[in-house]
């Protein structure tokens, strides 16, 4: 029962930082966060990477409500693993990075900073959709909070919007699971009421073609608006300019992967055929994403903004790769889930570091920074590299394997003869040259950013200016010094090592997806035809052939 | 991070098999190739550790020197040891894998591993080299900077070795992309080095947009490969490609897949974006914002010719597409004369070099295009070495006066005292761009020339004397330099930078005030010492040296085509393919003919005589009768030519051209899309909060407050909802 | 579904003579009708509360006629957590009333208009 420890250990130091007397919340939710790291590499450890694909590893059961076939069930497959240990990961950076942000209100703060952490955790460990749906549901309500109340000038907007409209989405997406419960308790599929996931994606691809279209339309509200997926990403950049530094690093870094995750562990195994079928329909929505959303941050002044829109862009990719489905598309969007909520992580740290020094996130005001904080400047263009996807930082590896899952997936291949190279799908080249325009913008809008904010001549806004003694700003803001202290920079070392080494080494991560990715894939494919005019494939023994997507 | 990194993969034991299984026609390399390329990233992670504890010396500079001259050691035993031999793969470990079946082409697998044959050694052994050598000058070039941003410069430049040495080395296609990415991130921290100037800033980012723009050729190049090979490595890659080079020497292109011819046109514009061909060489003249060593080395040696790299790796792919190598001809006679164009007509010396590098960059494609690989490849080797020697007497220089780079405000440097070695180094290297008989350049460029006459294809003959003519501009505008700065009456103005490169990132650094006080009013212009003057004597001995190359191994066309024989760019395809690809099956047609003569032999005579004929105008020019710095013969004649020497002074205006095609338009695109983004998509969902609002308003004042009401409906209601029953019922 | 909560027949006293179902269900409606009637018309707020109880015990009837009927236990059942609701819940409502008479000293539910929309 690992993975129970490691939902309740932020739970129960939620209950510590709530009833022990302010001035000592953070160093408590540090410790807790801390410890639910360690949890997570002895989870980590305790894991048998040899069989992957195993969804039900360090996990367990206990009955909840057994007539309606509820279980409090959880368990993890190395894909939600990862994900958990990236939310394990981040917890700490994000109380380090609020370390001296967060001023008034410390323990609502961190409370619900930890009961967040437990939240997304049971949301990547569920094995049981209704436990599923509760965290992922739950998560909304502490994040509302740390918006509403921690966030800047316009919060309470913000946070209204991201509320409601996450939450609208989501009850579709629980409209389409209970149908899709139903459709498996039927006297000739299961038989039974039951909410295992695994049983559920069994049985699931059985469901008729518009059967399955009408799900994964039901699905898709929920999770795309929570990618969050052109044209349905208009809460992102509002909630991330207005959220707490924690908050943005949390959202970026994790909550948008529940959408990911979601259309990876549910709308794809479940309606396979339909999937096929409107994969260029979602891959044209993720490309124009790309490049609308790159070009958008393009003209931005907000900093802040800027990298909120560039989530948008960069989960165009993962989506991408998801619809692929083919092995590099899904391996590339897994690990893009990964490392995404790394580099756009620490951005939107080294965003409020420099907002706890300037109280603005104006490039109008601001520039040059470099000469001023050269070390703040360094992780900068570091991040900013990994966010262009430069080779050999973590960026690129997802990226590239995104662009070429698309690419490769074309049933059109076959005009061309017998490719090697090719795989099934309804994708093509022109998805991957899409894709790829958006890494040039990338480039155009990241450079943009690093130039501005970083280079060129010292730029500060009023009461910054050079003429002005350490001592002031001392008074100002808490003590903080012109450039990093240790503490910021303990905050973003992990971060920066991560993305080398999943840059320069990402093999092990790729093994390890390795089973659980090309058993969806196989899942998705073996249901899946009839499905969007693929040709007949191979059907793995035992399973049934659905009806048909068309 | 390397202990946590041993822990990933030891708890991540997800068995993939004991890689690095070679391909057929390889042998394992010697295990030392590795440190190739690690020991200019040992000097990354050095200096990056002197920049942490604030060192304040020189001892970046001469790690970085001792880093890369290890790695050139290494390199030359490679030349002797593995040069001629089958290639030799070395494997570091594996990068990307990512296998979804068992079958071919189920498997994405690209590995750091090094792979070593004629045409890396080439290209490590000059890359290598200079890079040791510039790392040496640029020890006292930078000296003013000593501090975070000499770590900072020297951290950067070993990594864009270890970048360009991943590039050279990679066995496969994805290395090669990573190299290929790491230079530009090199280049691009390093163009922006003076990171305070906004004219650096914007070079920088210039340059790795458009940079990028090729790499996209490139990627999407590299996924076609996979997509048609099913591989990405070059040993599997080039079994898979044979059948294919087979038939079109056999005369039957058309067996060629439609794919397979476009995979080159996709590397190409990859090439294209990194070595700063049309449409995309816009970016190099403004790389000389960076410091010079860096233009020198990155800017002029060895980064830019990357793409031509490329097409030299990638060979056998160029020569089965029917349309690739006209392109790479076409594009790379018109970047030259273009190039050498605007390079008469500017004033910065600097820039007049960067010009000289894109020409010449384009007589090197033109080489790769016209099947003389040799040629290409020999042009690119002695161009590194006379270019590397041009730049670094502009950056003396400019390092001397003040930053003054105005040809029109600097003369007879070379005459000073102190400047001897700089003058003579400066002339050497001027000879050989000027392709003066006998001379290193002359040879690399004539092999050029001549094989336009030779080979056929699509107005190739054009080409030629589209070459000829740029030649002679050639002479003309390098040695206009070097009449105007390095000869004739002394005088000087200093530039308005402090010292060469000025800035740093602290304004306070009281010690390099000393540097500050000698550019008073009484200005004294500062010769180079001996690390400055010890580099250029050893690249002029170097330029005229390599000379000697074109006249070893005889039976190969020289040095460099001995390497090339075995790899991918062997020249042994050429003669098959000058019919394959020709129209006309005649010999004479084939070899062709230079007003009757052999373009070969003849060559010599003309391209000794055009350029003698451009060093002469020049002279005439810019030397005879001229007093002063700031005027010169030419300034009479110019207003005869009408507005043509103000275009071409305004570089064609192909910026301008960009900025409002391109940019501009862009630019209000984004902005037309960031208000979509506010008004309408945003606005449909503001709109979908609004409704339920207005609904409620709508519907409010049905509830009165009165209990009775209340009750009254609900009533009502239930009343409803009986009858509705009822009704069923029926 | 009937099966297991089902009584034994025997054990169960025999039905009366001509009383129906129809005729539970007549008190029922006619007990639910009144209270209805009252709720709607009176504005004492405890005769509207006690109106309010008759239109549940109505509903009791019918459930308990319709369990007997068909012979099926969860109608009674039912009925006795409703009484046992309704207790608490009077206790609750008539402490509320007293609440609301101190402050308006009036009984009457006109008073309480301030929860208008």
């Amino acid at each position: 029962m690992m993975l129970a420890l490691l939902i309740l250990l932020p739970l129960v130091f939620a209950l510590v930082v709530a009833a022990r007397p302010a001035e000592h919340a953070r160093s408590i939710a540090l410790v807790g966060t801390l410890v639910a790291l360690v949890a997570c590499v002895a989870a980590m450890r305790t894991f048998d990477w040899s069989d992957a694909a195993d969804t039900g590893q360090l996990g367990g059961s206990v009955a909840w409500l057994p007539a309606l076939g509820l279980h409090l069930s959880v368990g993890v497959d190395s894909v939600a693993l990862l994900l958990i240990a990236l939310t394990a990961l981040l917890g700490p950076l994000c109380v380090l990075g609020s370390w001296t942000a967060i001023t008034e209100q410390r323990r609502t703060f961190y409370a619900w900073l930890l009961v967040l952490q437990a939240a997304m955790t049971g949301v990547f460990a569920s094995r049981d959709l209704v436990l599923f749906y509760v965290c992922f549901e739950f998560t909304l309500i502490p994040m509302y909070v740390l918006i509403s109340l921690f966030g800047s000038t316009n919060r309470r907007a913000a946070a209204t919007k991201f509320f409601l409209y996450t939450f609208t989405g989501s009850l579709l997406t629980l409209a389409g699971l209970l149908y899709v419960a139903w459709f498996v308790a039927r006297p000739e599929q299961h038989g039974a009421w039951t909410f295992d996931i695994g049983v559920l994606t069994a049985h699931a691809p059985r469901m008729s073609g518009m059967e399955q279209g009408w799900v994964l339309l039901a699905l898709l509200a929920g999770f795309a608006v929570k990618v969050p997926l052109f044209p349905v990403h208009t809460w992102l950049p509002l909630a991330h300019t207005e959220a707490p530094t924690a908050g943005s690093v949390i959202l970026a870094g994790v909550l948008l992967k529940l959408g990911t995750y979601g259309i990876y562990r549910f709308a794809l195994p479940i309606a396979p055929a339909a999937v096929l079928e409107y994969a260029p329909l979602i891959a044209g929505l993720s490309v124009v994403g790309i490049v609308y959303a790159g070009l958008v941050c393009w003209v931005q002044t907000d900093v802040k903004k800027l990298v909120a829109y560039s989530s948008v862009s960069h989960l165009g990719f993962c989506v991408l790769g998801l619809v692929a489905l083919n092995g590099a598309g899904l391996s590339g969007s897994v690990m893009y889930m990964i490392n995404h909520g790394l580099s756009t992580g620490a951005l939107f740290l080294l965003v409020g570091m420099m907002y706890e020094r300037y109280h603005t996130r104006s490039m109008r005001e601001l520039g040059g920074l470099a000469a001023k904080m050269p070390v703040w400047a360094t992780f900068m263009v570091f991040f900013a590299m990994a966010s262009v996807g430069l080779p050999g930082l973590n960026g690129f590896v997802s990226e590239f394997l995104c662009i070429m899952g698309a690419f490769q997936a074309d049933d059109g291949w076959g005009r061309f003869g017998d490719l090697p190279g090719a795989t099934p799908g309804r994708l093509g080249p022109w998805f991957g040259f899409a894709a790829g325009t958006g890494v040039i913008i990338a480039a155009m809008y990241l450079l943009y950013m690093v130039g501005r904010m970083c280079f060129g001549p010292l730029i500060e806004p009023g009461g910054h200016g050079g003429a002005h003694g350490h001592g002031d700003e001392h008074a100002r803001d808490g003590g903080l010094p012109a450039d990093l202290t240790g503490r910021e920079i303990g905050a973003l070392l992990p971060l920066a090592a991560l993305c080398l080494a999943l840059g320069v080494y990402p093999s092990p991560l790729l093994d390890s997806i390795r089973e659980p990715v090309n058993a969806t894939v196989a899942h998705v494919l073996g249901n899946a035809e009839g499905g969007g005019g693929a040709p007949a494939r191979p059907v793995a023994p035992g399973t049934v052939h659905a009806e048909g997507g068309q | 991070m390397v202990g946590g990194l041993a822990g990933m993969t030891g708890l991540m034991a997800a068995a993939a098999g004991g890689d690095g299984a070679l391909a057929a026609g390889t042998v394992a390399g010697p295990w030392w190739v590795v440190l190739i390329p690690l020991l200019p990233m040992a000097g990354v992670v050095l200096t990056l550790v002197c920049a942490i504890f604030d060192v304040r010396s020189k001892a970046p500079a001469w790690m970085s020197v001792g880093c890369l001259a290890g790695s050139f050691g290494l390199a030359v035993l490679a030349y002797f040891e593995l040069a001629g031999g089958p290639t030799a793969v070395t494997f570091g470990f594996r990068w990307i894998d990512v296998a979804w079946g068992e079958g071919p082409g189920q498997r994405l697998s690209a590995d750091f591993a090094f792979a070593f044959d004629g045409l890396t050694c080439l290209w490590m052994l000059f890359v290598t080299g200079l890079a040791t050598l510039i790392a040496l000058y640029a020890s006292e070039y930078m000296s003013h900077d000593v501090g975070v941003g000499y770590c900072r410069f020297f951290a950067a430049f070993n990594l864009f070795v270890f970048s360009m040495a991943c590039l050279v080395m990679a066995d496969n296609l994805l290395l090669l992309f990573l190299g290929w990415e790491g230079v530009g991130l090199c280049s691009y921290l390093l163009i922006g080095y003076f990171y305070k100037k906004p004219s650096a800033v914007a070079a920088a980012k210039k340059a790795f947009i458009m940079n990028r723009i090729g790499d996209l050729g490139l990627l999407m190049g590299m996924l076609l490969t996979f997509v048609q090979f099913g591989t990405l490595k070059y040993a599997e890659l080039w079994p898979l490609v044979e059948p294919f080079v087979a038939a079109v020497r056999a005369g039957h292109a058309d067996e060629v897949p439609f794919l397979v011819g476009l995979i080159p046109v996709l590397f190409m514009v990859g090439a294209f974006g990194k070595s700063a061909q049309l449409p995309l060489y816009v970016w190099l003249p403004d790389a000389m914002e960076g410091p010079t060593p860096v233009s020198a080395l990155i800017h002029a040696a060895t980064m830019v010719t990357a793409g031509v790299y490329l097409v030299a790796r990638t060979y056998p792919l160029f020569l089965v597409s029917e349309w690739a190598l006209p392109v790479v001809a076409w594009v790379g006679a018109l970047t030259a004369l273009l190039a050498a164009t605007i390079g008469m007509a500017q004033f910065d010396i600097k820039r007049i070099m960067a010009y000289s590098t894109v020409s010449q960059l384009g007589y090197m494609f033109c080489g790769m295009a016209l099947l003389t690989s040799v040629g290409g490849a020999f042009h690119v080797f002695t161009h590194a070495f006379f270019k590397a020697t041009l730049f670094l007497c502009c950056g003396a220089v400019m390092h001397g006066f003040a930053g003054q780079l105005d040809l029109r405000r600097l003369s007879g440097v070379g005459l000073m005292p102190g400047w001897r070695i700089v003058g003579l180094a400066m002339l050497v290297g001027c000879l050989n761009l000027a392709g003066f008989p006998f001379t290193a350049g002359f040879f690399s460029k004539d092999m050029i020339l001549a094989d336009a006459f030779v080979t056929a294809g699509p107005g190739y003959s054009a080409i030629g004397w589209i070459l000829l003519v740029t030649a002679g501009l050639t002479a003309y505008y390098t040695f206009r330099v070097f009449f105007r700065v390095f000869v004739g009456p002394v005088e000087y103005e200093p530039g308005d930078e402090h010292h060469g490169d000025s800035h740093d990132a602290h304004d306070d650094h009281a010690e390099h005030e000393t540097a500050h006080v000698e550019h008073g009013h009484g200005f004294h212009p500062h010769a180079p010492g001996w690390a400055i003057n010890l580099v250029l004597a050893l690249l002029a001995v170097g330029s005229i040296a390599a000379a000697g190359a074109y006249f070893v191994y005889a039976d190969h066309h020289g040095w460099v085509g001995h390497l090339l024989h075995g790899s991918p760019a062997e020249p042994t395809h050429e003669a098959a393919f000058v019919d394959a690809h020709g129209d006309g099956d005649g010999h004479a047609e084939a070899h062709g003919s230079f007003f009757g003569l052999d373009p070969h032999k003849a060559m010599y005579f003309v391209s000794s005589a055009i350029g003698l004929v451009g060093i002469g105008v020049a002279f005439w020019l810019h030397y005879l009768g001229r007093t002063t710095a700031a005027t010169s013969r030419a300034d009479a004649l110019l207003p005869k030519v009408g507005p043509v020497a103000r275009w071409a002074q305004g570089k064609w205006y192909v910026d301008e051209l960009y900025d409002a095609v391109i940019v501009k338009p862009l630019w209000v695109l984004s902005h037309v899309l960031h208000m979509f983004d506010k008004l309408v998509v945003d606005g449909l969902v503001n709109a979908a909060g609004w409704l339920p609002r207005m609904i409620g308003r709508a519907v409010r004042p049905s509830q009165g407050g009165v209990l009775h009401g209340y009750a009254v409906q609900m009533a009502c209601g239930i009343a409803f909802a009986l009858v509705i029953v009822w009704l069923m019922t029926l | 579904m009937s099966g297991s909560w089902t009584i034994a027949q025997a054990s169960l006293p025999a039905p009366m003579d001509g009383v129906t179902l129809a005729h539970y269900l007549v008190v029922s409606a006619a007990m639910f009708a009144i209270g209805l009637v009252g709720f709607l018309t009176r504005r004492n707020l405890i005769i509207m509360f006690l109106c309010t109880e008759l239109m549940f015990q109505a509903a009791g009837i019918a459930l308990i006629a319709f369990s007997r009927f068909h012979l099926h236990m969860t109608g009674q059942t039912f009925v006795i957590f409703v009484l046992t609701v309704a207790a608490a819940e009077a206790a609750l409502a008539l402490a509320l009333v007293v609440l609301l008479y101190r402050r308006k000293d009036s009984l009457s539910a006109d008073e309480w208009a301030e929860l208008k929309g």
